[in-house]
């Protein structure tokens, strides 16, 4: 970010923070690829010293902006339900001030790396209370019913979640280059069990280990809201406790981290009900089989030439193990 | 009549002195890629190294199955999706084999770890 863009930066936090002294004392890259970019931003504020991150787009992508401010959003909706999120604070979608749109929401300290996190027995207070504490975290965000004027841009809720998500997949399964019978059969095996209706409710979409931040102290961010949406809130529990997003830690059957019970309860806690275990498990193989395709999706830029990298070329490689547990879980199911 | 030794045996020696020799220097913000690196070598060596037989083979029982020998794998999918193959179907532990077959020689390749191999 050059010397002027700081500057129009720095004028419009002013203006939006309502404290014409504001200054911005660093700025600095923390992360992104190719489609966002987070800035940690200091700040003195009427005489305080505070700590921001700024999330933005390349400029390149400026056709996908409008996602910035969907996130904006979700992530107000979600703090104002009492979800553990970065309290966003200004959203700015004029692309003259830095470029693109962006919006600045609180740093938070913590730890979200996959692997780290489920072989720490103290991250998020321990395995139970980490559980615990996501099964309330989720059930926060499951108390965000449509219809929200705030939220229009997620369209109308689906009626048939599960049905929606079956032929989702197999539309995502029809763009691609081979067939893959092993997830159509793991697709056809949910189809054979149609899920009962449920009063749709905000769905993360991308609760997993990973996305979660923790300290010691317990979960201190939900993170990335991009793929939200109306649906089952089972959808997310199942996830959650995918074996696939366990990162190894198989046993720990919460994303790696602690025990479902713990997870369930801690539900429980907020929502006033466990969830139905069955309908669970039907989206944990749907998780499976959704990763499966994302992963698909992920090679196929690599395949397509739009994007050479060797990370979404390995991607690709997940498929066959996540066919290997559809089966596996398939099979399980008939013989329920 | 190709020159020893094979791309398999290239590909997996090399990746040794990748994960050995080299990857200890590496700065710590070159670990990952390196990493991945060494797991990209393993996969194809693995696949250099598998016998491609049951490829055909595949096919030829997914042809049977469905009774398209032209594109005998999109039959098969198109076939599951119909659920002509469910529990209670006649062909249904036939091509439930058959799945679990195909599934098993490409995770050896690209994920054996998830066999309890390698």
């Amino acid at each position: 970010m050059d010397d002027a863009r700081r500057e129009r930066l720095a004028m419009w936090l002013r203006a939006a923070a309502g404290d014409a002294s504001l200054a911005v004392t660093a700025m600095a890259r923390l992360s992104g690829g190719a489609i966002q970019q987070n800035w940690a931003v200091d700040v003195v504020r009427d005489g305080a010293a505070e700590a921001w991150v700024l999330r933005t787009d390349n400029a390149a992508t400026l056709a996908v902006s409008h996602g910035r401010a969907a996130e904006f959003a979700l992530l107000r909706a979600a703090f104002a339900a009492g979800v553990t999120v970065p309290e966003p604070l200004f959203l700015c979608t004029d692309a003259q001030v830095i470029g693109a749109p962006f919006f600045v929401m609180r740093r938070v300290g913590g730890i979200a790396a996959g692997h780290r996190v489920v072989k720490s027995d103290t991250l998020g207070g321990g395995r139970e209370a980490c559980a615990r504490a996501l099964g309330r975290e989720l059930a926060r965000i499951h108390t965000i019913r449509p219809p929200r004027a705030d939220l229009a841009f997620l369209g109308d809720p689906p009626g048939d979640p599960g049905a929606a998500f079956i032929a989702g997949q197999r539309a995502a399964l029809d763009r691609q280059r081979l067939p893959h019978p092993a997830l159509e059969w793991g697709l056809r095996a949910l189809e054979r069990e149609p899920l009962p209706p449920v009063a749709p409710v905000l769905c993360h979409n991308d609760f997993r280990t990973g996305n979660i931040m923790l300290d010691t102290a317990g979960v201190t961010a939900v993170l990335d809201w991009e793929f939200a949406g109306w649906g089952d809130p089972h959808a997310d529990l199942g996830w959650l406790c995918a074996r696939c997003w366990r990162f190894g830690n198989v046993s720990q059957e919460a994303g790696g981290i602690g025990p479902r019970g713990a997870l369930y309860e801690g539900y429980a806690e907020v929502s006033g009900h466990p969830p139905e275990h069955a309908r669970v498990l039907w989206w944990e193989l749907a998780a499976h089989l959704r990763w499966a395709v994302i992963a698909l999706d992920q090679a196929e830029r690599h395949l397509s030439g739009v994007e050479p990298s060797l990370e979404l070329a390995l991607t690709g490689h997940l498929v066959p193990e996540l066919e290997w547990q559809v089966l596996a879980m398939a099979e399980a199911r008939a013989h329920a | 009549m190709r020159e020893l030794p094979c791309g398999a045996d290239l590909l997996a020696i090399a990746r040794e002195v990748l994960l050995a020799e080299l990857l200890p220097h590496l700065p710590e913000d070159k670990v990952l890629a390196a990493r991945m690196v060494a797991n990209a070598m393993g996969i194809a060596a693995r696949e250099a190294a598998q016998d491609p037989g049951w490829i055909a083979d595949a096919r030829a029982r997914m042809a049977t199955l469905t009774g398209d020998a032209a594109e005998p794998l999109r039959a098969f999918a198109t076939a599951i999706r119909a659920g002509a193959f469910d529990p209670g179907t006649p062909r249904h532990a036939e091509a439930a084999a058959l799945l679990g077959e195909i599934t098993r020689a490409r995770v050896t390749v690209s994920a054996p770890r998830a066999l309890g191999k390698g």
